[in-house]
Formats: structure tokens, C-alpha cells, sequence
């Protein structure tokens, strides 16, 4: 088992100095010729150009300044340089900060709608899945199949103006229409209701595509060999499924949810511009908007390296959950 | 209780709470005690500048006219009840007094202090004048030839009077509205430094040391995370001062109390909220219940909800709001290809013909919007507009773009690529520059996220296209399309024909409409390239004349020699304001706010 | 947002799990197909998603034949109107006809979402059929690389390359959203590729001298083609979802150019003047078809399973 582990850490860490250099290239495959010329615009001239570039180290040779690169974000670089561990994430130039000092304050806030979204989906989908498995083919079960079918294939943006429509600025006034705007954890928590309709909007996409792999899981497993054991053995229905089946159904659901974060995050970009929500996605639009590459690239960063340790702490669960998976390459 | 009378009753109730909650959603007769007051920012408008002398990146009317403007007061205010005039009361300093030749301008300080209590005096005056000279380039207003360039010296009279030695006579307005607009007094005595920890000095007086004093400013200014704790920041001389800032564009302001200007604050505190879409803003003003809870206080409709004003109208009051302003697109004259088809006034005035501007306004800005015939904005009234301007010189009518090109040796293919048929400079022909087969063909790239700006630029493309001119549309986020808006440097790319960022030029602080920044030769914001020695000439000739009419042979010319092509003015914003929120009319057309006339009732 | 439907759900490492060994057939390719089509004819959702799908290809493509607007020049003076005469779903906020629109927005939704399909199935099966097949470091080093470009979440990745590379138009999108899409197919086919190289049949070739390439072409992608095609559409259908929230985010192609999710997101935009023809009929024609596509690739993969479990 911590061979396992031990091989899934290291997978992890190459994967994300991969992530680190296709970064980096994508940093410099900004056509219109230089990064200088994106962050100081067209009115820049060559001298001024030549002297961003000394500045920011841009003349020297790539793999050079990869490394340079590569120590800054990881915190090495200013380790050997003696001044400390200081993580770099770069400079934004439209905000005039760091970029780690932005997103400080974003990613718990992005951080809580996904967690609380995945959480609800997984809550949520797990005993719906079960239950459409009991009562498959019967007539709530297509109701319900329909259902999921309906939401997996609606574009999220018009999910959440339709809850906003229904929810806050139409017809009931019972929810805002925006996320929480407070700044401290604690404001954030006391604006629970503004949370809602975002998290909706979120988990009912995830809900539907986690409760009908649940379904289908549970089929497959309620008719194994095992379970026929169980119960010529003399347990119940109930039993049979909420112990054995169950635990056995959810094993490659984790695996699931690990694959589902990448996407949870990009739905999360979607949700937090709709609904005017402070969190690194709303943070990412806007510099997409006025092509501040410093704080995309950072953000890239960031939540690739989320989807790297969600990944791996799906495996490591799903190879606690599934022994023979320890044994594998 | 019997069956029937407890059916009864479980109606009546749900009848009244039916009637309750609607009514929750309507306006109601109360007094609102609220003590602070929320506006709503324009998407991706957010301040992220504190420091008065900016540059080009952050010269917006976010960041100066909507949030410096309220802690750092220009020398002189112009604004007053919703005209473009020199406001006295709200000005540091006593209206100017010009020496009888032109060349020098006296300008008396009042007894106005800063915040710490120390006074306002010549010595910030003369601290801002050695920073902007010494940092002309860094600086967005500087035009060459411009302040600070046209004063030679300074003289110091006394703590209350400084005098300005110019270098060539000067008409009062122009120098007035345009140049003495442009200073800003800064707290020498707090600012005069060139790092953290040193000490206050006279460093602005040698331009090496102005330079690094600007360069410890501008850093200073670049973490707006430090706004809140800063001690630079906590000194200023207008009726607010800064609370609390962050990164998203939220900010939060107090009063000073030790303002000297004739109004104090009455609200506790203001507040700016941002947005990313407009969407969200609009949500939150439908999401509004009652007068006293509206998150939103003065905010704004976006134009495709105009036909939704009066879902609002329990709650908040609907005032447009016009700008000092003129809207327009710039084409490419020192484009290879199309510079020179653009160079030609025929090809201008058939381009001019073909905009609907009537149109446009109706439909694509239901109507909020308002016709843009020349440089001079036609609203508010002034007698900066004459005659000849509100008369369109170029009205709608594709035949009469069809005939001016034909007349010039064009063949005009409708719905298809007009070419020049007879090139050359004599009458009839095509004009210098343009060959034989040239093809009016285009791009023209706008910016993207406005639902009135594709509907017009849509329109404007199925226009073109009966008279065989072809547009070739792109979108891209609005600060691409200004940074991209720049006249062609020998030796780089030239790409593009024509740039539209949906809106043009706000005539602020240049106050005065002699266009000297964005048509004349040669000028920072020309974007073009537009270059006509006889509008050279009129700009120069109203700058230095007392008389207004000299701006009137000015812009009568610029009418009919478009040095752009003409929108619509569009209503900056489609203001709703609470209707117990008092203090906030008329709007000013410089786009400025005044937070501390405003109080609840 | 996507998430991938539970047949992707393959662990980082799949090569030798249980998952792997059960989905991996080895069969005929003839007999996929009549299998395929018995499931088919027995599955009714599939033949109504595949009715869905041939109304809407007639709909967009030989529509317009029928149906004749103006879809080029812009009315604005006939913006907004409701459904009546003339216009049986009314007009939008440029004057134009608004089942024309559906009918040219859907041609170019299609053409994404097939082509982005096409272009991303064809590069991921290739890339990893050869990386299972060759094994070793070759095989490390491609899947790693898949493993990188997946950790990056898509619509991120996307507004990059769509603010990098503006101005967006329809070539650089189909190529935008082809470039997240291929990385699903690659692993799949990867997975399937390590198991049927150590089938007997294909060490025979090898053995009888058989090419590298030549195994790889002709003897295990045929052999993948099940799930190819469970996999492919699904991945029109995601391309559908993620080109309309492209053009929520503002980086979709300029007008007059149109497709349905910037329909749907135009349309959002007047939601509260209650124009319901700018917003129902693009959304209802994104979630037919992807709700179509994921019938079809639903009932496609029960048929591989059920397959598999007669063996």
C-alpha cells in the first residue's frame, strides 16, 4: 500500500512540473511576438520593449528561463537565493499586485462552492442512484432517468438564469441573485442564502451525471455472483444493498468524482460570472477580458495542480476501497 | 370548527398572504434610515489607481472622474447644476486672472487645508508641476507642445499665489478649461519622498529627484491591498477619504471632516460595488424589494432592458444620463492599403452617409442615444455647439453614397466588393494612392460584451453593403480594441482598418471641445493617424483666441472634413436611482458624482 | 461543464484493473455492428435520439431549401417581433428571421461539434493506440503528456487559447475545442490497446513479421471501434455544451455568423423582457441534440456491455 501511494505521489509531482512547463510554453506562444508587447500594449515601442524584457529576465535562453521560471512558483528559487521560501506566482500588471496575493482571497471562496457543490452531488446522487436502481424500469424511474437526461444536456449558464429568473428576480423574491460578496470567511457564512442558487446551479448538472453512473453501477453489481451468496446466506434486501452493494458500487465513483473536478472547476467559472461571485473563476474571466496573462497563467497553475491532488486522492481511496488496484503499476 | 368555515378561513389567510408579499415586492410610504449610500461600478470599470498623475493604463473615468476626483479635488472644478462651466465654490483656487498680453496667468489659492489640517498652498501646486514635467511621458494627458511644455516658469507670490509664465499667448478658455483643469495640488509636505522610510524633502525641485519621487508614488499606488493602511494615502484635501479598498473594485469611503469646501458629507460612508456583467447589476436592482433594502442604491439599466424601465419604477427613478461626450470610430489612414482610400473626403462623406445614425438610436438604443454630427457634443447645451453642427451635414441616404462614389470612378457592386474603376488625381478618378481594382473591403474589429454595439455594428454592415463597401466583423474585449487603436509605426505590422471600442471621446479634463488631443497632427489620441493642415491651423486659432466663435470655424470644418465616422452619442448610463435617495440631480456631464450632496429621506 | 460519462471513468493507472479486462473485447468487427444494431432496434430511446438527430441534420441543411430568410442583412427595424405572420418564431434582436437562425446556427453547431469530434477522435485514437501498443517509456511519456493537458480544467484552457489566438473564427474554434476533447479518447483507447496486444492473435502477427503500424491499423483500432464510437458521441455532444458556454463567456465567432449556444446566450440577455423566442427554441434545440447524442451513445455502450457479459 505505501508503494502504492508512494509511486501515485511521484506520478503526481511529475504531472504537475508538466503542467508547469506546458504553462510556461503557453506563456510564450502569445502571437504578436513578445509577452512585453501583451502586457505593455501595441503603443509600446521597441526600447521600451527591450528593457521589459531585461527586466523581467525575457532575453535569456528558454530552458533558463524555465528554471528561473520553475524556482519562482515553486519557491525554491528565492530559497537558494536566501530570502526565504517566497512562492512567485508572477506580477499582474492590470492589478498592480502579485498574483498569489489575489488569489489568496479567491480560492477558499472558489474552494467552498466546489467543495460544497461536489459534497451536495455526492450526497444527493448516491441515494438517488440506488434508489433508480431498486425501482428500475418502473415509471419513476424513467420520470427521474428523464430528468437527469434533461439537466446533463442543458448548457449551465441558462440552469442558473433560470433559477435566478424563477428564484430572485422574477417571479419569488425569496433568494439573491448574486453569491456572497463578503470578504472574510465569516461574512461569507453569514450570507448562507446567497450561496444557494450558485451551488444549485453547480451540483444539479454533477447530480446527474454522478446518480445515473450510480445507477448503473448498482445494477451491475446487484446482479454479481456475490450477491446471490449474500442472500442465499439469509441477509436481507436491505442489507445486501446497503453493505455490500453499496460499498462496491462506490468504488469506481470515486474515481469518478477525482476525473469530475476538472470539469466542476470550469463549471464553476461559468457559475461565478453569472452570479458576481469573487472566486478565482470570476477572478479568471476578468483577466481573460483585459488579457492579463500573469494572473491567467497563475490561475491555470492553481487549479490544475486542485485536479492533480483531487486525482490522487481519489485513487489512494479508490485503493483503499479496492485491494487489488495496490497491486497494479 | 366546522369543515366549510375552516376552508373559509385558510383562504382569507392565504389570500392575505398573497396580498402581503406582493405588496413586499412594491414600493412602500416609509422612511428610509439608512446612512450609506452604494453605487454600482460599470463592468470591468473598477478603480485600481490612487495616485492623481496616472498614466495611460489607468487614465479612466473610474479611476479619476468616479473615485480619485472625491479625495484629491483638482485645482479647479468644473461642473456646475449639469452645464460644462467652471464651478468657483468647488474650485481650490479663485478663477484665474490672465495678464493683458496672454502670456501669464495668475491663479490665487483660497484657504482651503488638507485633512491634517495643514494649508493647501502654492508649494503642492508647484510639487505637482515638477512631477508632471519631469514625468511628461508616464502621464496620459501630456500632449507635446501642451502643459507643462507651454509654461516656461513658475513664479511663487506668496503661499496664495502662483503665477504661470506661458509661452505663447493663450485664450482664456482654452487654457482654462484645458490645461489649468489638468493640475491637481498634491500633499507636498506627505509625498515629497523617494522611499518608505525616508524623510519628507524638496526632491521634486531637481528632476532627477522628481523622477524617483514619481517612481516611489506610482509603486506606492500599484498595491491597492495597502490602500487601507497607507499613510500616503490618508491625507487628502476632498470631502471623502478612503476606508477600505480591495483588488475586486470594491471600495468603501468616509467623510473628511476637515474638508473646506462648501458641502460636507451627510451620509457616514459610500460605497462603489463592482460587476463583472451587467446582467448581475440588473439582477440585483430586480432583486430589490422595498425602497429601504435595496442593495443597489444608485445603479443602472442596461439597454436591453429599456423596455423594462417600469418593472422598476415603484423603487427607483429612472434618469438617463448624458456625457460631455462624442462617440465615434477611427479608420486607419496610415494603413498601406485602406490609409489612402480613407484619405479621400468623397470616400469619407459616402462612409457618413451610410450611417443610420436615426436608427441606430431608436432600435439598437431604444431610443436613448442622441445624434453625433462633428467634434462638439450636442449635450448639454452649450454655446460651445453652433448651428451649422446640429444641422446634419450628412444625412442617412445610401443613393447619395452609391453617387459619390460613382462620381469619383468607382464601380459600385451593392452586396458586393466596390472597385475603382478609374484611378489616378484628376476629377473623376479614384484619387492619389488608390490603384486600379482597389476593393473597398474592410475589417472593422469592435468590442465584444455590448448587445447595442453588435445590433449597430450589424446594421452598420448591411448599410455598407448597398453602397459595395464590406465590413468584415470581429469582436475583442474593449481594452484590445483601444490598445489596438493606434496609428502604424514603420517597420511593425499595420493590420487593422478600423477599430470601434463603442464609445469615442469624453472631453475631460480638456473641457474645452478644441479636439487637440485626438484630431490634431500628431496627437496622443489620434488614433487614425488624421492629419489636415487647415484643422491644425483652427485648433491652434481657438486655442488662443477669447472668443468662442474661433471654436466654431473649428468645428464647422471638422463637420464636414471627418477626420472619424460618426455614432450615435450613447446616454453614458440609463442611471436608477433610489426614489428616497436625494442630492443625486442633475447628473453631471463630466460624469462626476457628488456623494456628499446626497442624504436619504 | 462535462463530466465524463462512467465509461471514462478509468483510474490514472488503468491498465490492468478489472474495468479494463472486462470492456476490452476482442471480437470481429462485423459482429459489433449487427449486435449494435439488434440493441438499437430493441432500445427505443436510441431510435428516437437517432430520429432526433436526422430531424435536426434535415432541419438546419435542407431546411433553408424550404424555409427561404434573409439571413444577411440586418433589419433592425424589425427587431423583437413576437411569433405571428411571416415570422412563425419571431424576429431577434438584429430583425432576422429566428427559425432561419436556428437553422444556420444549427448547421454551425453541427459542423463544431462534429468536426471538433472527428479531429479529436481521430488524433486521440491514434495517440493512444500507439502509446498502449509500443508500452515502456513511449508509452509513459504520451500518457503523462495526456495526464498534464487533462489536469488543466477545459474551459480554462479554452479562454486562454480563444483571448490568446482572437479573433475567434470557425476553423480556430473547431480546433480550440478539439484540442481538451482528444485527451478522453486517448486514454480510452490506450486502455484498450495494452489489453489487446497481449491477445494471442496479435502476437501472432507480430510474430509472423507483422509491422508496428500495420498491427496498430489494422488489427486493434478495428477492434476498438465499440467504444470509439460510444466515446464519439458523446464528444459531439460536449462540444455542443461547450462551444454555447464559450459564447456566454463572450469569445464565440462574430456575427453575422451565429450558432446555438450564442443564440441562447444572446437571448439570455433580454430574459426579463420576456422575449421567450429569443431563449426557448435554441435551448430546447441544444438540449434535443445533446440529449439525442447521449441516448445514442448510451444505447451503443449498453450494446458493448452486453456483449461482453454474454461471453
Amino acid at each position: 500500500m505505501l508503494g502504492y501511494i508512494v509511486r501515485r505521489l511521484l506520478q503526481a509531482v511529475l504531472i504537475t512540473l508538466g503542467v508547469t512547463l506546458v504553462v510556461f510554453l503557453l506563456l510564450h506562444i502569445i502571437p504578436g511576438g513578445s509577452v512585453a508587447r501583451a502586457i505593455l500594449g501595441p503603443r509600446a515601442n521597441a526600447l521600451q520593449i527591450a528593457q521589459f524584457n531585461r527586466d523581467n529576465g525575457l532575453d535569456q535562453a528558454l530552458p533558463v528561463q524555465y528554471i528561473t521560471y520553475l524556482g519562482q512558483i515553486t519557491g525554491f528559487g528565492s530559497l537558494f537565493a536566501g530570502h526565504g521560501w517566497q512562492i512567485n506566482l508572477g506580477y499582474s500588471y492590470k492589478l498592480n499586485q502579485s498574483v498569489a496575493s489575489i488569489l489568496v482571497q479567491d480560492i477558499p471562496r472558489t474552494m467552498l462552492l466546489v467543495g460544497v457543490s461536489t459534497a451536495l452531488a455526492i450526497v444527493v446522487a448516491v441515494p438517488l442512484g440506488i434508489y433508480q436502481a431498486v425501482r428500475r424500469n418502473r415509471i419513476d424511474d424513467y420520470v427521474l432517468t428523464a430528468a437527469s437526461f434533461i439537466f446533463y444536456s442543458m448548457p449551465i449558464f441558462w440552469l442558473g438564469i433560470i433559477l435566478i429568473v424563477i428564484f430572485a428576480g422574477g417571479l419569488l423574491h425569496v433568494l439573491p441573485s448574486e453569491g456572497p460578496q463578503g470578504t472574510t470567511f465569516g461574512d461569507v457564512l453569514s450570507e448562507l442564502p446567497a450561496l444557494i442558487l450558485p451551488v444549485a446551479s453547480l451540483s444539479l448538472v454533477t447530480i446527474a451525471s454522478f446518480s445515473r453512473y450510480m445507477r448503473s453501477s448498482t445494477i451491475e453489481n446487484m446482479v454479481q455472483d456475490y450477491v446471490r451468496t449474500a442472500r442465499a446466506k439469509g441477509a436481507s434486501n436491505s442489507r445486501v444493498l446497503f453493505v455490500h452493494v453499496l460499498r462496491n458500487a462506490m468504488i469506481p465513483l470515486l474515481t469518478l468524482i477525482g476525473l469530475s473536478i476538472g470539469f466542476i472547476f470550469s463549471g464553476a467559472l461559468i457559475t461565478e460570472a453569472l452570479f458576481n461571485y469573487p472566486g478565482m473563476g470570476y477572478r479568471f474571466w476578468n483577466a481573460a477580458q483585459s488579457q492579463d496573462y500573469p494572473v491567467i497563467l497563475g490561475i491555470i497553475i492553481v487549479a490544475a495542480l486542485a485536479t492533480v491532488i483531487g486525482n490522487l486522492l481519489a485513487d489512494v481511496m479508490y485503493a483503499v476501497a479496492d485491494p487489488r488496484v495496490r497491486y497494479s503499476k | 370548527m366546522s369543515g366549510a368555515s375552516r376552508r373559509a378561513k385558510a383562504l382569507v389567510v392565504g389570500l392575505a398572504l398573497t396580498v402581503v408579499s406582493l405588496a413586499g415586492c412594491g414600493a412602500s410610504a416609509v422612511t428610509v434610515n439608512k446612512s450609506t449610500a452604494t453605487f454600482a461600478e460599470q463592468p470591468g470599470a473598477a478603480p485600481n489607481y490612487i495616485f492623481p498623475l496616472a498614466s495611460l493604463k489607468y487614465f479612466s473615468v473610474a479611476n479619476l472622474t468616479q473615485f480619485q476626483f472625491l479625495m484629491y479635488r483638482p485645482l479647479y472644478w468644473f461642473g456646475e447644476n449639469g452645464q460644462v462651466k467652471l464651478n468657483p465654490q468647488l474650485s481650490i483656487a479663485n478663477p484665474p486672472t490672465f495678464s493683458s498680453d496672454g502670456k501669464a496667468v495668475t491663479v490665487t489659492l483660497k484657504q482651503w487645508v488638507w485633512s491634517d489640517g495643514q494649508p493647501i498652498t502654492s508649494r503642492d501646486v508647484e510639487f505637482w508641476q515638477n512631477l508632471v514635467t519631469a514625468n511628461k511621458l508616464n502621464w496620459a494627458a501630456y500632449s507635446p507642445g501642451e502643459y507643462p511644455d507651454n509654461v516656461i516658469s513658475t513664479t511663487i507670490n506668496s503661499p496664495t499665489s502662483i503665477t504661470f509664465n506661458l509661452s505663447r499667448a493663450y485664450g482664456t478658455y482654452f487654457f482654462t478649461y484645458n490645461e489649468l483643469s489638468q493640475i491637481t495640488p498634491l500633499p507636498q509636505h506627505l509625498w515629497d519622498k523617494e522611499a518608505v522610510t525616508g524623510s519628507v524633502g524638496d526632491f521634486d525641485k531637481t528632476p532627477a529627484g522628481a523622477v524617483a519621487v514619481f517612481k516611489f508614488l506610482d509603486q506606492q499606488s500599484g498595491m491597492i491591498s495597502t490602500y487601507d493602511t497607507n499613510p500616503l494615502w490618508r491625507v487628502v484635501s476632498g470631502p471623502w477619504k478612503l476606508k477600505h479598498m480591495d483588488t475586486s473594485g470594491n471600495v468603501k469611503m468616509v467623510p473628511n471632516n476637515a474638508y473646506s469646501g462648501p458641502v460636507k458629507p451627510k451620509l457616514t460612508e459610500f460605497d462603489e460595488i463592482p460587476f463583472a456583467k451587467d446582467t448581475s447589476e440588473y439582477n440585483q436592482l430586480k432583486a430589490s424589494t422595498s425602497v429601504a433594502s435595496t442593495a443597489v442604491d444608485y445603479g443602472y439599466l442596461p439597454f436591453q432592458d429599456v423596455p423594462q424601465k417600469n418593472a422598476l419604477s415603484s423603487i427607483y427613478t429612472f434618469v438617463p444620463w448624458s456625457g460631455w461626450l462624442i462617440t465615434y470610430f477611427p479608420e486607419n489612414f496610415t494603413n498601406p492599403r485602406s490609409g489612402p482610400i480613407f484619405k479621400q473626403l468623397y470616400f469619407r462623406q459616402a462612409m457618413q452617409d451610410l450611417v443610420d445614425q436615426t436608427t441606430f438610436i431608436k432600435r439598437a438604443y431604444f431610443g436613448f442615444a442622441y445624434p453625433t454630427h462633428g467634434p462638439v457634443p450636442l449635450k448639454p447645451a452649450t454655446n460651445f455647439a453652433d448651428q451649422v453642427e446640429q444641422a446634419n451635414p450628412y444625412p442617412y441616404s445610401p443613393k447619395a453614397a452609391v453617387s459619390l462614389l460613382q462620381q469619383n470612378g468607382w464601380t459600385v457592386n451593392p452586396n458586393g466588393i466596390s472597385t475603382c474603376a478609374s484611378p489616378g488625381t484628376g476629377a473623376g478618378q479614384c484619387g492619389a494612392g488608390v490603384g486600379a481594382g482597389a476593393q473597398a473591403s474592410f475589417k472593422l474589429e469592435y468590442a465584444s460584451g455590448l448587445p447595442a454595439l453588435d445590433a449597430e455594428m450589424a446594421q452598420l454592415k448591411s448599410d455598407f453593403a448597398l453602397a459595395g463597401i464590406e465590413l468584415n466583423l470581429s469582436t475583442a474585449p474593449f481594452n484590445t480594441v483601444v490598445g489596438n487603436s493606434v496609428p502604424c509605426v514603420a517597420g511593425q505590422a499595420c493590420t487593422w482598418d478600423m477599430e470601434c471600442w463603442g464609445g469615442g471621446w469624453i472631453y475631460s479634463p480638456d473641457y474645452y471641445p478644441t479636439g487637440d488631443e485626438i484630431f490634431s497632427t500628431g496627437a496622443g489620441s489620434n488614433s487614425g493617424g488624421f492629419s489636415d493642415p487647415m484643422n491644425d491651423q483652427l485648433t491652434l486659432a481657438s486655442e488662443v483666441s477669447n472668443d468662442v466663435s474661433a471654436l466654431h470655424a473649428y468645428e464647422d470644418y471638422l463637420a464636414t472634413a471627418l477626420p472619424v465616422v460618426w455614432l450615435p452619442t450613447i446616454y453614458s448610463q440609463l442611471s436608477e436611482v433610489n426614489t428616497h435617495l436625494q442630492g443625486t440631480q442633475p447628473q453631471d456631464p463630466l460624469l462626476q458624482i457628488y456623494p456628499e450632496n446626497w442624504s436619504w429621506s | 461543464m462535462r463530466i465524463p460519462p462512467p465509461a471514462a471513468a478509468l483510474p490514472l493507472h488503468g491498465e490492468t484493473t478489472a474495468e479494463v479486462q472486462d470492456i476490452a473485447p476482442a471480437y470481429e468487427s462485423r459482429g459489433v455492428w449487427r449486435l449494435a444494431l439488434d440493441v438499437f432496434v430493441q432500445n427505443r430511446l436510441a431510435v428516437v435520439g437517432v430520429g432526433i438527430v436526422v430531424f435536426m441534420v434535415l432541419f438546419c441543411f435542407v431546411g433553408p431549401i424550404f424555409y427561404r430568410t434573409d439571413q444577411l442583412t440586418t433589419d433592425l427595424n424589425n427587431q423583437f417581433l413576437a411569433p405571428g405572420a411571416g415570422h412563425l418564431l419571431g424576429t431577434d434582436n438584429l430583425g432576422f428571421d429566428v427559425i432561419g437562425r436556428l437553422m444556420i446556427g444549427g448547421q454551425t453547431s453541427l459542423e463544431v461539434g462534429l468536426a471538433a469530434a472527428l479531429i479529436a477522435t481521430t488524433f486521440g485514437v491514434l495517440w493512444g493506440a500507439v502509446a498502449g501498443f509500443w508500452g515502456g517509456v513511449v508509452d509513459a511519456l504520451m500518457m503523462r503528456l495526456v495526464d498534464v493537458v487533462l489536469s488543466i480544467p477545459a474551459l480554462f484552457l479554452l479562454l486562454f487559447l480563444a483571448v490568446a489566438f482572437e479573433p475567434v473564427d470557425l476553423p480556430k474554434l473547431i480546433l480550440v475545442v478539439a484540442i481538451t476533447a482528444w485527451l478522453i479518447p486517448a486514454r480510452l483507447i490506450r486502455g484498450e490497446a495494452l489489453t489487446l496486444r497481449t491477445r494471442e492473435y496479435v502476437e501472432a502477427v507480430s510474430m509472423m513479421g507483422g509491422r508496428g503500424s500495420r498491427i496498430v491499423l489494422r488489427h486493434i483500432i478495428p477492434n476498438t471501434v465499440g467504444t470509439i464510437m460510444v466515446n464519439a458521441t458523446f464528444q459531439v455532444a460536449d462540444a455542443i455544451l461547450l462551444v454555447a458556454g464559450l459564447s456566454f463567456l463572450g469569445l464565440g465567432i462574430p456575427p453575422p455568423a451565429t450558432n446555438w449556444g450564442a443564440m441562447l446566450s444572446d437571448g439570455v440577455t433580454y430574459v426579463y423582457d420576456g422575449w421567450w423566442w429569443l431563449i426557448y427554441p435554441a435551448g430546447a434545440a441544444i438540449v434535443l441534440t445533446v440529449v439525442a447524442f447521449n441516448f445514442i451513445g448510451d444505447a451503443l455502450r449498453d450494446a458493448l456491455e452486453v456483449r461482453l457479459h454474454r461471453r
